[in-house]
């Protein structure tokens, strides 16, 4: 069965650290055969900031017309979402910020409308992977982001306990992810994980 | 002369509860007799940080839009009061998105070395969360907290106090909360205060 991989670059610098850690991890997955990955780069994908409107409570959908409109099926339907984003300013930089406030239409049709997100049969497959990188080395630099990301994988049916995460601090001006000792290897690692682990939910 | 005190609403929802808790902050900080002015950020013209880092070597921001002069402004005041309601753990896109575009300033201070404030000045300038939040979880405000202290040390601001409001969603809005609003006027009164005795020491 095929696995369908969508990834989302969520820095402003263009291949940067964090799309670095994200374009590793999708390398290897490419050489796994059974993947078909999509890599959307937000800046480019058109995804405005969420208007705090709450019409997604009872519409089910969001009065936007924007990126999402096209983001959303494939959202649903991927096996694996892949976000990757740097820390600004001790939190998830602003682009990312407005995509994940945008899944408050997930949030509203899973907790308000009690709709499903995936169908019954793909609930609980699903693997979400977080990958970071921020320029100071402090060990809680990651702490101010992680609440949110967890809202983002857990309004789409993404159980806490299958989000995985790669986070690569002390990296700041372009390309330092590149002489880190092991963020490759460690990137490596974890595409061939997660892939093994869905190829065997699927068949299950 | 008086405090100058600059309240920013990061919410993308007018007059919603983050925004009136502000403006109950605003109006007690008015009447203890602080010169007060409040922006809009979802009426501003501005875009987020690039990353582009050319602010490491040149300490200016390169994009030329309405985010510079309010961060200017904000270095010029007494009292700064940030305000956002807590979406998916954290605070808007918005207001996320001026605070990552204090990179320069951070720039000046700590790269450049071009920028210093003593820390009787810090302590001087107060800066002040004001948030809202529907759920009803003690810990609903935990993830805006970093954001927002790396944006008041950038910016030379002591951290002076949170005014936050969980539960929303069972109160009906701030309207409905027992003492929040109370709580805000008293506290822009208080801040006011605080300000003018330190100024007079």
């Amino acid at each position: 069965m095929r696995i369908k991989v969508l990834a989302f670059a969520g820095s402003p610098r263009r291949h940067g650290n964090s799309e670095a850690l994200l374009d590793w991890v999708l390398d290897a997955m490419q050489k796994e055969e059974d993947a078909d990955i999509e890599k959307v780069i937000l800046v480019d994908a058109d995804v405005n900031p969420c208007r705090g409107c709450n019409a997604c409570e009872t519409l089910n959908r969001c009065v936007q017309r924007d990126g999402m409109d096209t983001l959303h099926d494939k959202i649903i339907d991927a096996d694996l979402i892949i976000l990757s984003a740097p820390i600004y300013c001790m939190g998830i930089c602003s682009q990312a910020k407005a995509l994940i406030d945008r899944f408050q239409v997930f949030r509203s049709r899973k907790y308000v409308l009690k709709l499903p997100i995936v169908p019954p049969e793909r609930k609980g497959k699903r693997i979400g992977i977080f990958l970071s990188s921020a320029g100071q080395n402090w060990d809680h630099v990651f702490n101010g982001a992680l609440p949110t990301v967890k809202c983002f994988f857990h309004v789409i049916d993404v159980r806490d306990k299958d989000i995985r995460y790669l986070m690569v601090n002390g990296v700041d001006e372009k390309g330092a992810i590149l002489k880190h000792p092991s963020a490759q290897r460690d990137a490596r690692l974890l595409a061939h994980e997660v892939i093994t682990d869905i190829r065997a939910r699927l068949a299950g | 002369m008086p405090v100058r005190v600059l309240g920013i609403s990061g919410s993308p929802h007018r007059h919603g509860n983050t925004e009136t808790l502000l403006d109950a902050f605003l109006e007690g900080a008015a009447n203890a007799g602080g010169s007060v002015e409040k922006i809009i950020l979802k009426d501003l013209d501005y875009t987020p940080c690039r990353g582009c880092n050319v602010c490491h070597k040149e300490g200016e921001c390169i994009v030329r839009d309405e985010a510079v002069p309010l961060l200017e402004q904000v270095l010029s005041v007494d009292c700064l009061a940030v305000a956002s309601p807590i979406y998916s753990m954290g605070i808007t896109a918005e207001l996320k998105g001026l605070i990552d575009r204090s990179q320069y300033i951070w720039a000046r201070k700590f790269i450049l070395k071009s920028l210093y404030f003593t820390d009787k000045e810090i302590h001087r300038r107060k800066g002040i969360f004001i948030s809202t939040a529907g759920l009803s979880w003690d810990n609903v405000f935990d993830a805006a907290f970093p954001a927002i202290t790396a944006f008041f040390n950038t910016m030379g601001f002591e951290y002076y106090d949170n005014i936050i409001a969980n539960d929303m969603d069972r109160y009906r809005g701030i309207r409905g909360h027992p003492t929040a609003l109370t709580h805000a006027r008293a506290k822009g009164e208080e801040v006011i205060r605080v300000i003018e005795r330190m100024s007079r020491d």
